[in-house]
């Protein structure tokens, strides 16, 4: 059973098993460590790469919003400032038509205070003339003591008023 | 006392009728390695099973890492057109490592045979050849040996089987001299402990004489070199040489 061989030497047999025992490490380690360790490191890239991918399509949406609302803002200011446009406008045309109907009522009102004081002014000058008419027609009496014609009275009434309007 | 220090045991032989070959044996260089084969698989599909894309265990982390080294070695050393060697490469370093270590739990190394390294040293001189033929043609691979000129044809055929030669003894030598120095050391710690315990008179004596009690510890040290350190560096070094001699191969 003490069989040993040289100490340095090579056994034929070892030698062809060792390149068989060389090759199937090579294949074990293959297909236990390498194998299932790389496609393990692909998916984790596969995942990676998936991800960026999923951040860049959403940053793509989030600008393609930013763009969109961006517009929608710039739109919606146009029509603010149209609006606000028209509305001066109208409220232009309308003051100036308030002013217009204002000067017109003004007007208005003014001529017929004129009228009204130009009637009232003639109202008063008749009664003045009246009043006048009756205290000189007195006056006349006591003054003459005597009775004159209703014509000559009526002349004599005209005549003093004629002074009297020229005088006032 | 005698120290002995041989070669391979040979557990039995299957006798066939092979010429040059001659009959099977079935040494303890073969049995070691099919134990060593088996430990670094077992590793492996220990590193390897249940892997997961994310949150990974430290387990996985080591796997990964191992294989990273491995892509790192032979591509950093020989570029990304040699990805195919990474599992050659590894394999061959692995084996080596642990068969350099094995040593350590009281087996005999595989890698203390020569045959061991002449296989791994044969392969790979095929592989570099194959590179060569590969690159340069077969023509351009004959050519290449009467560079610089003709009368150099002999030293170039020389220098290149000189290559095999030199991976497998290299590697061969470091680990035998490990074998036969720790052999050595144990041998003469046993007998300087046995005369030394031998000094107490009596029966005790005699019976402590047999403990060989230096030999714990002090080879140990020791073992920190030839079998830790040379054990790591010669792996390292034929792997080296292997992706060296095949990048070199491949240069026009």
């Amino acid at each position: 059973m003490n069989v040993v061989q040289d100490l340095v030497g090579i056994v034929p047999w070892t030698f062809i098993a060792q390149i068989a025992n060389l090759f199937i490490q090579v294949y074990l380690i293959k297909r236990f460590l390498f194998k299932p360790v790389n496609k393990i490191i692909e998916e984790r890239r596969a995942l990676a790469d998936a991800k960026i991918q999923d951040a860049d399509r959403a940053k793509e949406e989030a600008e393609a919003m930013k763009a969109e609302y961006e517009q929608n803002m710039l739109e919606a200011k146009a029509k603010a400032s149209e609006i606000l446009q028209t509305a001066q406008k109208t409220a232009a045309v309308q003051s100036e038509e308030i002013l217009k109907e204002a000067a017109a009522q003004a007007a208005a009102l003014k001529s017929k205070a004129e009228s009204d004081i130009a009637q009232e002014k003639r109202k008063a000058v008749n009664e003045i003339k009246d009043e006048i008419g009756g205290i000189a027609v007195e006056i006349a009496g006591k003054v003459i003591e005597r009775e004159i014609s209703e014509e000559d009275h009526a002349k004599l009434i005209d005549e003093f008023i004629s002074n009297v309007g020229e005088a006032s | 006392m005698e120290l002995d220090v041989s070669g391979a045991k040979v557990f039995f032989t299957i006798p066939t009728d092979i010429p040059v070959l001659g009959d099977i044996q079935i040494s303890e260089t073969m049995l070691v390695s099919w134990l060593v084969m088996a430990l670094i698989t077992g590793l492996c599909i220990w590193l390897t099973h249940d892997l997961k894309v994310e949150k990974i265990s430290k387990r996985q982390a080591v796997a990964e890492y191992l294989v990273e080294m491995a892509n790192k070695f032979v591509i950093g050393n020989a570029g990304e057109k040699f990805r195919k060697l990474i599992p050659f490469v590894a394999a061959l370093f692995v084996t080596s490592v642990v068969s350099n270590l094995i040593s350590l739990i009281g087996l005999r190394s595989p890698t203390a045979d020569l045959s061991t390294e002449a296989a791994w040293a044969v392969v790979v001189f095929i592989m570099i050849t194959a590179q060569k033929i590969k690159t340069g043609g077969l023509g351009g691979y004959l050519k290449g040996f009467t560079t610089p000129i003709a009368v150099m044809t002999p030293f170039n055929i020389l220098s290149e089987l000189a290559t095999p030669v030199s991976m497998a003894c290299r590697h061969f030598g470091n680990i035998l001299s490990g074998v036969v120095i720790n052999g050595l050391i144990y041998g003469a710690l046993a007998l300087a402990s046995s005369a030394l315990l031998g000094l107490i008179p009596g029966a005790v004596g005699d019976l402590l004489s047999q403990i060989p009690i230096l030999d714990v510890g002090i080879p140990a040290v020791l073992s920190v070199y030839f079998d830790w350190f040379s054990g790591f560096m010669q792996a390292f070094i034929f792997c080296m040489l292997t992706v060296m001699y095949i990048a070199n191969a491949a240069e026009e």
